[in-house]
C-alpha cells in the first residue's frame, strides 16, 4: 500500500531522513518510534506530500507522491503532530469545510460529529475547547472521508488517560475496518498493543523494522519493549 | 492532469472569508476605516459653507490620502497573518486531496473578499451621507475610486503572500511586510526624486515616468486623481505620465494594466516557490 524507498530529506547540511526504506501492507499498522528529532515526523509529512524528499521515492498504491499529488493524498488521511484549527470557527464549520474538500455532504459531516460525541458542543467555538477536545475533533476530521490510508503524528501527545484510551478504540475500529495505519508514538506500550510492525528511528535511520513479537524473541526474551527500545537508540543519543 | 478545481478554490475562500471576518484585526480594521472614511465625508458637509458644495470628487480626492496610507498596512498584516499561521492548521490543510496552488488562490481569495467587505461597507455609509447632500454627481468617479482602493488592497495582499513564502519565520516575514509598507508608501517617492535631481530634462522625465510603475500606491494614486479630475495637485510622476501618454483614457488603462500585473507576477512566483518548500 505504502512504498518508501531510500527516502533521504536534509534540511540544509543537516540529513533528518537518511536513506530510509520500508514498505507497508494494506490492512497493517505500522508504528514509528523513536526519540525527537530521529525522523519520524519528516517521515510521515513525505508520504503526504508535505515534505518534499531530497531523495528517494513514495509511491502509495502505486502513485508517486511528487507526481501524482492530489490522487495520492485522496487516499490518505494525515493528523499533524499538533492539530490546530481556526479558533472562531466552530467544530460543525470545520468537519463540515473539511468534508466539503472531499465532496461529502453536509448531512454525513454532521453525522459523523454527533458520532464523535459532540453533541451539544457542534456549535461552539473551537476556542472554548480542551486540547482533548481538539484532538478529538481532528479524529472525526480524518475518519469522516473513510480513506484508506491513515498516518497520525504522535496522535497521543496532548491526551489525558481517557484520550488515550478513546484513540486506542479508534484506531482498533479503523484496523477492524481494514485501514493502513501509520502511527508515529513515545508510548511504547501503545505500539506494543497496537502495532503489527515497528520502525524504529536512530538520528535519521531505521533501526529496526519488524514485528513486535519477532524483535522480543530474536533479542529480548525476557525483556521488555522498554529494554528494546533503548537497545536500538541507545543512552548515547540522550547524551547528545 | 494538473488542473486546478474551481470548486475547491471557491471552498477554501469560503471558508477563508469566514475565518477573517470573525478576525478581531478585520472587525478593528473595519470600523477604524468606516469611522475615517464616514468622518472624511461629514467634514466635507460640513465645510460645505466655507469652501462650497463637497461633493463626491472632491471628498474622494480627501479619501485618497487614507487609502494610500491604511490599504496597504492592512493587507500586508493580514496576507502576511495569514500565510505564516498556525503550522497545525497548514499542514491539515495542505495534506488535503488539493493542489498547493488551489490552496494558495483560496486563501488570497477568501482574504480579499474579506478586506473588500471591510472597505465597503465604509466607503457605502460615506457615499450614502455625500449623495444625501450633493446628489449623484460624480458617483461613477466615486464607484471607480473604490475599485482601484480594492485594486490596491489585493496588491499588497499578493505581496505579503509573497513575502510569507519567502520567509518562513512569522517575525522575520511581518518585519518585510512593515519595511514594504515604509518602502512604498514613504521612501519611494523621495528615492526616485532624489534620482531624478541628478539627471536633466527628457531623462528626468522619463525616470519619473518608469518609476511610476514600480510602485502601486503611486499608480493608484496617480489613476485615482485622473479619475477625480484632479489633476492640478498631480505629483511629477502623474503629470509626466499625462504628458507620455497624452490622455487619461490612456493612462488609466496603462495604470490598471500594470497594477493587475503587480498582481499576477507576485502571485506567479508564490505558486512557484509554494510547490518547490516544505509545508
Amino acid at each position: 500500500m505504502i512504498s518508501v524507498q531510500h527516502l533521504t530529506k536534509q534540511y540544509g547540511k543537516f540529513t533528518a531522513v537518511n536513506d530510509v526504506s520500508f514498505d507497508v501492507k494494506q490492512g497493517e499498522v505500522f508504528a514509528f518510534l523513536g526519540p525527537n528529532g530521529s525522523g519520524k515526523t519528516t517521515t510521515l509529512k513525505s508520504i503526504v506530500g508535505l515534505c518534499l524528499p531530497t531523495h528517494g521515492t513514495i509511491l502509495v498504491n502505486g502513485l508517486d507522491v511528487r507526481k501524482r499529488p492530489k490522487e495520492a493524498k485522496n487516499l490518505i488521511s494525515y493528523l499533524p503532530q499538533r492539530v490546530i484549527f481556526p479558533e472562531t470557527l466552530t467544530a460543525s464549520e470545520v468537519v463540515r469545510f473539511y468534508g466539503s474538500i472531499r465532496n461529502i455532504s453536509r448531512v454525513a459531516a454532521d453525522e459523523a460529529l454527533a458520532n464523535a460525541g459532540f453533541n451539544g458542543f457542534s456549535d461552539k467555538p473551537v476556542n472554548e475547547f480542551s486540547g482533548g477536545m481538539i484532538q478529538r475533533l481532528g479524529m472525526t476530521v480524518i475518519s469522516l472521508p473513510d480513506s484508506p490510508i491513515l498516518l497520525l503524528d504522535e496522535p497521543t501527545a496532548n491526551l489525558d488517560p481517557q484520550g488515550v484510551k478513546q484513540f486506542r478504540d479508534f484506531i482498533l475500529q479503523q484496523k477492524a475496518k481494514g485501514k493502513t495505519i501509520i502511527f508515529s508514538t513515545h508510548l511504547l506500550a501503545e505500539a506494543e498493543q497496537l502495532a503489527d510492525r515497528v520502525a524504529i528511528f536512530v538520528s535519521g535511520k531505521l533501526g529496526a523494522l519488524e514485528s513486535i513479537d519477532d524483535l522480543r524473541t530474536t533479542f529480548l526474551k525476557t525483556g521488555t519493549i522498554e529494554d528494546l527500545y533503548l537497545h536500538y537508540v541507545g543512552s548515547s543519543h540522550y547524551e547528545k | 492532469m494538473n488542473t486546478m478545481n474551481l470548486l475547491l478554490i471557491t471552498r477554501i475562500a469560503r471558508q477563508e472569508l469566514l475565518v477573517n471576518i470573525r478576525n478581531k484585526w478585520t472587525i478593528i480594521f473595519a470600523v477604524v476605516f468606516g469611522v475615517l472614511i464616514v468622518g472624511i465625508s461629514y467634514i466635507g458637509i460640513v465645510a460645505e459653507g466655507f469652501s462650497g458644495m463637497q461633493n463626491f470628487t472632491r471628498t474622494s480626492a480627501s479619501m485618497l490620502n487614507l487609502v494610500l496610507y491604511i490599504v496597504p498596512l492592512v493587507s500586508l498584516i493580514m496576507g502576511t497573518l495569514s500565510f505564516t499561521g498556525d503550522r497545525g492548521t497548514t499542514e491539515l490543510l495542505f495534506s488535503q486531496p488539493v493542489f498547493r496552488a488551489e490552496v494558495l488562490l483560496g486563501k488570497v481569495l477568501g482574504l480579499f473578499f474579506s478586506l473588500t467587505l471591510s472597505m465597503v461597507i465604509g466607503f457605502v455609509v460615506a457615499g450614502g451621507i455625500i449623495s444625501s447632500v450633493t446628489g449623484g454627481e460624480g458617483l461613477l468617479q466615486y464607484a471607480m475610486f473604490v475599485i482601484l482602493s480594492l485594486l490596491l488592497a489585493l496588491v499588497f495582499l499578493v505581496v505579503a503572500v509573497l513575502i510569507a513564502t519567502t520567509n518562513n519565520r512569522t517575525s522575520r516575514a511581518f518585519g518585510i511586510s512593515l519595511f514594504a509598507w515604509f518602502f512604498f508608501v514613504l521612501f519611494y517617492d523621495l528615492i526616485v526624486l532624489g534620482v531624478s535631481l541628478l539627471f536633466k530634462g527628457q531623462t528626468a522625465n522619463i525616470i519619473l515616468f518608469l518609476s511610476l510603475f514600480g510602485n502601486p500606491v503611486d499608480m493608484v494614486r496617480v489613476a485615482s486623481l485622473i479619475i477625480l479630475d484632479n489633476v492640478t495637485i498631480f505629483g511629477a510622476a502623474g503629470a509626466a505620465l499625462l504628458r507620455f501618454l497624452g490622455g487619461s483614457g490612456l493612462s488609466i488603462t496603462l495604470l490598471t494594466g500594470s497594477l493587475l500585473l503587480w498582481i499576477v507576477i507576485p502571485l506567479v512566483i508564490s505558486r512557484r516557490l509554494l510547490n518547490k518548500q516544505d509545508i
